[in-house]
This record gives structure tokens, C-alpha cells and sequence, in this order.
């Protein structure tokens, strides 16, 4: 149905599109001592790197093949790589490298599979294709799980009980990753997630600023992930990759949300867990945090309802944003996505762009309240809009691997944050 | 115009570049697996992007744009809509790569054409759409005939090289493509332009106001708060001045044998680089009235500089400090601590040129080769103060407890010229007083996890 959402014109002028392959990166930055590597000209991963560091505010472990002018042309990929491989041991020694292509080396045709299996002796590795100009940001994070799962994953014919994997999608922050773990735990699991950015790109001080991921899962736990009990997918875009996973084990539980945002989703998820678990109640602070939600909802509709917001990130991210805000009564007046996605296609939007910036300018005036990345600033200080800063990049903000939208707690956190830039918008001096 | 092996070789081997006596090239190819650093296609947006009266249209897949725009805090005086913050994208997807990128890149010229009337379009080459062969010069001469206005192709694409090599060809796309296309009413006797200035953070306000005082004018700039119709007559002013950049030397060596114009390379960081670098180009019309103005007007902001930094002064005398940083900044940044009354005990040269070496010496007694097994030693060795250096140096900075700088990160606040240096005085005066790099490293109650 949303594959009829079509351009407005034939450029892009300052896009909110991010590439397959920066998803990418962000995946394999969540696998523990990782040294992710992309296959492209040094431009792809550096620009990344600084983009990445930026958001994060943390170093961000990363490695090219700085693909030239001669092996553009000559190398079929195996040259540039395992000299990359060559040189990155030689100074640190990766439990995986994370092989991905941009749209250079795909235009070439470059052969990451040969080239991964011509090296099976010297490193382990995982490689998935990611040109960017196919997908974005969701997709390129999305295939790296497929990837990942389909070539470590061992298959298993049992299940533990009490084991459980999360598989976020790419915009959820790395404490959002964190917090869902936990209230999975809550129902007596152990939990993984894949990949598990709450334990690398959290801003925690580690002893040393090493060239490798300081954290995340370890190969040695993705390989056993195929006796995980349930697979918890959140997101659209990485629905595929509970499918995936239990291709390796059928007897896998693949419970699937599009968002875990406002009372209803995260109703939704709660009550999956408690009866895969045959369970009455769930933890107390479970239901704590529920009454906090229901009264977050009520008291912050006053600020919400009728306050018409445009929200530009990435799809999953939208939805989740527009199920949470729109249960305390804003009205999402304009969708601009990057990418064309089935996550809009249950959000009760009447106007929905495939677009950019400048989409977001032009339907401004009408708005309230922007919700969108650092570059939707410029453009809401020039209209004199409210701003509430999600997705990425966040240049000038710290913290905002802290954010939490999710579940009743982080539901109910970003209501009140989001009341509070809109009573601050309609009284405050500005 | 297609870049090609013999233009690169060329602009490799630059014959007035220092770093070339030694090496087989000064700039050697980047090595899979040990690279950093940016790509060609990044340098050439660093050279041209200041540019705010022209739109930069990038003709690539997202990660060249998306990733990149809106990035450098580079400010412009242009009144017209700024073209420095807006990214202009292609976005070549697959269909493009079978069928060939090119009526994109045409329709997207007449887009911006028709509603944002920009004085110029440089429309940047990069990886994908070399490979799959668009004729972006004949899109673009055809352009420029229908709709008269430069359509200055720069052929970037990231896999030709590095960072520095992508600035050289940034450079060479406006000498040959908008340099001498334009006459000026008159030619002012001491016109000047400023090459490798890219005004980040407003650097070269800091300098240009003290520079038009004692009768200079800056003709054009490449391309700090730059003017494409300046540029277009840069070709008439009387000296080029090279600011802190060795990749650009190409183009003034060029434009040496094209329009006889002379250069000379400064620094304006700190307040003896910054009266050095006035000096060198006063001295370079050599004008006695225009020296003798320079002086009293050096002198007159030495004074008043002095009387600004002396709170900072009291908190600054007896710190000691080491850099930790690359390039010219491993000497310029070295200066401008001196000039604030700091003891630079030693300089990192891992990432310098011979050039930078040589002037680095007569800065700094300690050159670091390897700072990272280095400077802690030196911390305890000389009671150093402060750790001036990137973010990868902050766990030495804490487990030492010394002051930090992050001397890479992003400025918020110029450190250029003699206003620039109180601004570097306040950065460092308010790491020296925070309390962080004390507490931060505080031993856990549970003592350190290891």
C-alpha cells in the first residue's frame, strides 16, 4: 500500500535518509570485540566513525579497506580484504570481524563470501551485503542480524526454558536495549540481545580506549543462541530476523511487536510473557510503573491533545513515537520518512512523505512540535516551533545514549518530557 | 576534465611540497585495515564547502551526504539563503547504478536552478557514480550554457585518495573552472587572497578586520566566507596567502606561473604567529607605509590583548603542558600555549609532516614519536598540568589526574588570531579549575574492577 509513496523531486535537499551500511556498523559495534570493517573507500568509514562518535559521545571501532583507484578497478574484493584482515591483526586480535559492502564495492560485484571463506583460517568473520544505495539505516542493521544469525548461529533441537533473546531495532537506544532486558529477566529469563549495544555504546568509562568493541555479546553466546526459548523481536524492520532465528531451532517462541511504545504496545508485550510463562501477574513494579503510564497519559493530554506534530526518523521509530504520543491525543499532522516501510501503513497520519528536510519545512508552519534529529533545529528555531530531539544524528546533545521511550516507564518519562517542550512552546517566552 | 592517473601523479608529487624530498610521495596510498581519515571526496568538501552563495550538489548513494551535512561550523556573512548547511543529494539508488545516473543529476541541476537561483553549482563526483561512467561534464557544460551560471564539476570520487588529496582537487576545480573567468572594476594595490582558510568557528574574522585596518584587502578566499564571483578575480589579486595548509600549495604554485602571483605561508595562531604572519605579508608587497601602518597596529593589539589575558595569566603561570596532536597544530597550538604564559614540555610528531618537524623544534624541547607510550611518563617526569590532546588520551589525563583538553573535538569558539588566543586562554584557565579530572578517577568503594 505505502509502495505508492513516491519522491516529490529528483534530489534529495538535506536528507534524513541514513545508509545500509552505517546500520551496519551499528550492529556489529553491539557483538563484543568486534572490529567492524567496511568495504568501500576510506570516506565511507571514516565519515561514519565521526558520525557515530558524535551521537555517542564515545570512541566508535571501526576499520575500511580502503578500496583505491587500482583495486577499484582490478581487485575483485579478496585483495583489499585480507590485506585489511593482514593489517588489522596485526596489531589487535577480533573474536569476529564484521565484513559489510557499500555501494562501491556492490558496484564492483566484489565477492565478500569467497573472500570471507579464503580467510576462515586466519579470522572468524561474518559478512553481509549493505550497498547504500538500496534500504537505509533500519535495513542495513537489520541484514547484519540476518547475517550474523545465519552464518554463527549453531542449530539446536532444544530449548532452555528460562532463555530469551531480544532483537532490537536499530533506533532503540542502547538503555532502551538495556531496560527490556530487564523487564524480560523479570519473568524469571536470562536475557541476550542481538546485538546488544546496552554493554558497548552505554558511555560507560572503560579502563582503556581500545581500536575493538568494548562490549556487547560475545560470539561465543551468539553461537548458543538457538536454544533460546523466545525470541522477542521489536521493530518492523527486524520481524525477519526472529524468522530467521528459528529456522535454526522450530522449537523456538518468536513473539513479534512492531513497537513497544504507549500502554497498548507495551500491554501487548507483557501480556505475551505472562502467558508464555503462565503467570496471573507480572512483577510488582511492573504494575507500578502501568498506574504511572495511565497517569502520565492523563496528565499530560491536556499539553498533547490536539497539538499537531511532524515526526522525521527512521519508520520503526516513527511508529513507535506517533503509537505513544497519539494515546495522550496529538494529532501526527505530517510523516516524513526516509524510507518507505509497513510500519506507517497502521499509523493514523493523513499526510505521509517519502522525503526530506525540506518536506519538514514545507509543512511546518501548520505544526506544533517537530520531532526529529539535531538538523530539525535549525529549521524550528527559523519557524519558532517546538523541538523534541530524537534519531539520529544528535549532534549537540549529550546523554542521549540514556533515552528511554519505551515500555510504561519510558513511555511515561518521554509524555512528560514531550508536555513540557510543548507548555514551555505555547507559554514560555520565545 | 575527468580526473585522471596523470593529474593525481601530479598533485601527488608536488615539487614545492617539503615532504617530498625524502619519499617516493608525500601522499602514499591509504593501507586496507589501518586507515583513518577521511576519503577524497570529504577534502574536497572541506576545500569548497564554505562557499554559502553556491550549491554543493553531491552526485552519490547516501552515505557521502547523509552522513556529512550540517558537520563543519564553518560561519558566512552571505545574506542569501547559506548553502554551507544544506546537503544536496542525488541519492543514486540501484535503478540508477543499471540504467545510469545522469537524467537524475540533470533534473536535480534544473530543480535548484528553479528554486534556489544559487551564483554557482559544484556538483561533486564520487565512487559509485565514477564507476558506473555518468558524463558528468557534459551535463554540466550543457548546464551551464542554458542556464549561465558556473557548474564547476569536481571529480572527488573518495577511492582516488585521501582527505589532502581531495582538497587538492578542490582546488584544482576552481582554477581551472572559475579562477580568471571574471574582471574586477579596479585592482587594489595590496589585494590579497586567502587560500586553506575555511573561517571554522569564524578563525579568519579574528584577523581579516586587522588586516583591512592597516590596508590590506582580501580579494577572494578559498574558501572561508568565500564569494564565487571574489574567486572568480582571484586571478588579480597580488599575493596569496597559504593559512595552515600544505594542501593547497598546488594551486598557489599554479597560479604562480599562470598570473605571476607570489606567496607566502602563515599561522595565525597565537600572538607572535599572528604578528609573524601580518609581517610576512606586509613584507611581501614591501611598502614602507604599509609596514610602518602594520606595526603600530600590531602593537596596539599586543597591548591590547596583554591587558585581557592578565587574569588568565595568574592562573596559568608555573603550568606545565603536553600536546598530544597532529599536523601544524602540533606547533601552531604549541605557540599559542607559550603566548598564554603555558610551559609546552612536549609535542606529539607522530602525525606531522617534515615540514611541521622542522618548525616544531623551534617551538618545543620534547618531540613525542609515540605519544601514546610517551606522555604518561613525562606527566610524572615533569609534574606536567595539563594533557592537551585527542579523546583517546582522556583515561591517561585521569589516571594521572591531570587537566584535560580535547584539542580534536569540535570547537565551539574560535582560537584564531589575538581574540582567539583569550578564548584558548579561557578553555584551558576552565580545565586547569574543574574539579572533574580529579574526582572522575576516584577509586570505587568496592576498590578498581579490573
Amino acid at each position: 500500500m505505502k509502495d505508492t509513496l513516491k519522491q516529490t523531486k529528483p534530489l534529495q535537499i538535506n536528507p534524513i535518509k541514513l545508509s545500509q551500511p552505517m546500520g551496519a556498523l551499528l550492529c556489529f559495534l553491539g557483538i563484543k570485540n568486534c572490529m567492524p570493517l567496511m568495504h568501500g573507500a576510506q570516506g565511507c568509514a571514516s565519515f561514519s566513525k565521526v558520525f557515530f562518535t558524535r551521537h555517542f559521545s564515545d570512541p566508535i571501532a571501526v576499520q575500511t579497506t580502503a578500496v583505491n583507484d587500482i583495486t577499484a578497478v582490478i581487485d575483485g574484493g579478496d585483495y583489499s580484504i585480507s590485506e585489511a584482515i593482514k593489517n588489522i591483526t596485526k596489531k589487535v586480535k577480533p573474536d569476529i570481524v564484521g565484513l559489510f559492502t557499500t555501494g562501491m564495492t556492490e558496484t564492483k560485484g566484489d565477492d565478500i563470501k569467497g573472500a570471507t571463506f579464503l580467510l576462515k583460517d586466519t579470522q572468524k568473520m561474518a559478512y553481509v551485503h549493505t550497498p547504500d544505495f538500496e534500504g537505509g539505516l533500519e535495513s542495513g542493521f537489520a541484514k547484519s542480524i540476518e547475517a550474523i544469525i545465519e552464518q554463527i548461529v549453531e542449530e539446536k533441537d532444544e530449548v532452555d526454558n528460562n532463555k530469551a533473546l531480544l532483537i532490537p531495532n536499530v533506533n532503540l537506544t542502547p538503555m532502551e536495549v538495556e531496560k527490556i532486558k530487564e523487564q524480560i529477566s523479570l519473568f524469571g529469563f536470562e536475557t541476550y540481545s542481538l546485538p546488544d549495544l546496552s554493554d558497548s555504546l552505554d558511555g560507560h568509562l572503560g579502563l582503556k580506549q581500545g581500536a575493538l568493541t568494548s562490549g556487547g555479546i560475545s560470539v561465543d553466546e551468539i553461537k548458543e543462541l538457538a536454544n533460546c526459548a523466545v525470541v522477542i523481536t521489536v521493530g518492523n524492520s527486524v520481524e525477519k530476523s526472529g524468522e530467521i532465528l528459528k529456522q535454526k531451532n522450530q522449537k523456538i517462541t518468536h513473539f513479534h511487536f512492531d513497537t513497544l511504545g504507549g500502554l497498548e504496545k507495551s500491554d501487548a508485550f507483557y501480556k505475551a510473557l505472562m502467558e508464555f510463562k503462565k503467570l496471573d501477574k507480572p512483577h510488582k513494579s511492573i504494575i507500578r510503573w502501568r498506574k504511572r503510564l495511565q497517569d502520565a497519559l492523563l496528565d499530560t493530554h491536556f499539553a498533547l491533545g490536539g497539538t499537531n506534530a511532524i515526526i522525521a526518523t527512521e519508520p520503526d521509530q516513527i511508529l513507535s513515537i506517533a503509537s505513544t504520543i497519539n494515546e495522550a491525543g496529538a494529532n501526527i499532522q505530517t510523516i516524513v520518512t526516509p524510507n518507505n516501510s509497513i510500519s506507517l501503513e497502521t499509523i493514523d497520519c493523513k499526510n505521509i512523505i517519502f522525503g526530506d528536510f525540506e518536506n519538514v519545512e514545507e509543512n511546518l508552519e501548520k505544526a506544533d512540535i517537530l520531532i526529529s534529529n539535531f538538523h530539525g533545529e535549525r529549521l524550528t528555531n527559523k519557524y519558532k516551533k517546538a523541538l523534541m530531539l530524537r534519531g539520529y544524528p544528535n549532534y549537540e546533545a549529550v546523554g542521549n545514549q540514556l533515552k528511554n521511550d519505551v515500555l510504561y516507564e519510558g513511555s511515561t518519562y518521554m509524555l512528560f518530557e514531550l508536555a513540557n517542550i510543548i507548555n514551555h512552546y505555547k507559554y514560555g517566552e520565545h | 576534465m575527468m580526473v585522471n592517473k596523470k593529474q593525481i601523479k601530479e598533485l601527488l608529487n608536488e615539487s614545492a611540497c617539503s615532504q617530498n624530498k625524502d619519499k617516493k610521495s608525500g601522499c602514499d596510498k591509504p593501507k586496507p585495515g589501518a586507515t583513518s581519515g577521511g576519503c577524497a571526496f570529504e577534502g574536497a568538501q572541506i576545500a569548497l564547502f564554505p562557499y554559502a552563495d553556491a550549491v554543493h550538489l553531491v552526485h552519490a548513494p547516501a552515505t557521502c551526504q547523509g552522513a556529512s551535512w550540517e558537520t563543519r561550523a564553518t560561519p558566512t556573512s552571505w545574506e542569501g539563503e547559506n548553502n554551507v548547511l544544506l546537503g544536496y543529494c542525488t541519492d543514486v539508488t540501484t535503478n540508477d547504478i543499471i540504467f545510469g545516473g545522469h537524467e537524475k543529476l540533470e533534473k536535480s541541476i534544473e530543480y535548484i536552478v528553479e528554486h534556489k537561483n544559487p551564483k554557482a553549482i559544484f556538483i561533486y563526483e564520487t565512487c559509485v557514480t565514477a564507476m558506473i561512467g555518468d558524463d558528468i561534464d557534459n551535463i554540466a557544460s550543457r548546464m551551464e550554457d542554458k542556464h549561465n551560471i558556473p557548474m564547476v564539476v569536481v571529480h572527488s570520487p573518495g577511492f582516488v585518495g585521501s582527505k589532502n588529496l581531495g582538497s587538492r582537487l578542490g582546488g584544482e576545480a576552481v582554477l581551472n573552472q572559475l579562477i580568471g573567468t571574471r574582471e574586477p572594476k579596479e585592482v587594489h594595490p595590496f589585494g590579497i587572497n586567502l587560500i586553506g582558510e575555511y573561517n571554522v568557528t569564524g578563525d579568519m574574522w579574528q584577523y581579516t578586520p586587522i588586516l583591512e585596518k592597516i590596508g590590506i584587502k582580501v580579494v577572494s578566499t578559498l574558501a572561508g566566507d568565500g564569494r564565487i564571483e571574489n574567486i572568480q578575480m582571484a586571478h588579480r589579486a597580488k599575493l596569496n596567502v597559504i593559512v595552515c595548509a600544505k594542501s593547497l600549495i598546488t594551486l598557489v604554485r599554479k597560479m604562480e606561473e599562470q598570473y605571476s602571483i607570489p606567496h607566502v605561508s602563515v599561522s595565525f595562531y597565537g600572538k607572535r604567529d599572528t604578528s609573524n604572519a601580518i609581517r610576512s605579508i606586509v613584507n611581501a608587497f614591501g611598502d614602507t607605509e604599509l609596514s610602518k601602518k602594520a606595526e603600530e597596529v600590531i602593537k596596539a593589539e599586543e597591548e591590547k590583548l596583554e591587558k585581557r589575558l592578565i587574569p588568565y595569566r595568574k592562573i596559568l603561570a608555573g603550568k606545565k603542558a603536553i600536546l598530544n596532536t597532529g599536523g601544524n597544530k602540533s606547533w601552531s597550538i604549541a605557540s599559542a600555549l607559550q603566548d598564554i604564559g603555558i610551559e609546552v614540555v612536549a609535542t606529539s610528531i607522530r602525525k606531522a609532516t617534515l615540514e611541521d618537524i622542522e618548525i616544531a623544534k623551534q617551538y618545543v624541547p620534547i618531540l613525542m614519536k609515540v605519544p601514546a607510550n610517551e606522555q604518561a611518563g613525562l606527566i610524572d617526569k615533569y609534574g606536567v598540568d595539563i594533557l592537551l590532546a585527542g579523546g583517546r588520551s582522556l583515561y591517561t589525563a585521569i589516571k594521572k589526574k591531570v587537566a584535560f583538553v580535547d584539542v580534536n573535538q569540535e570547537k565551539k569558539v574560535s582560537y584564531g588570531a589575538y581574540g582567539g588566543l583569550e578564548n584558548l586562554a579561557i578553555d584551558v584557565c576552565a580545565a586547569v579549575n574543574n574539579k572533574v579530572f580529579k574526582v572522575v578517577g576516584n577509586e570505587a568503594p568496592w576498590g578498581d574492577d579490573k
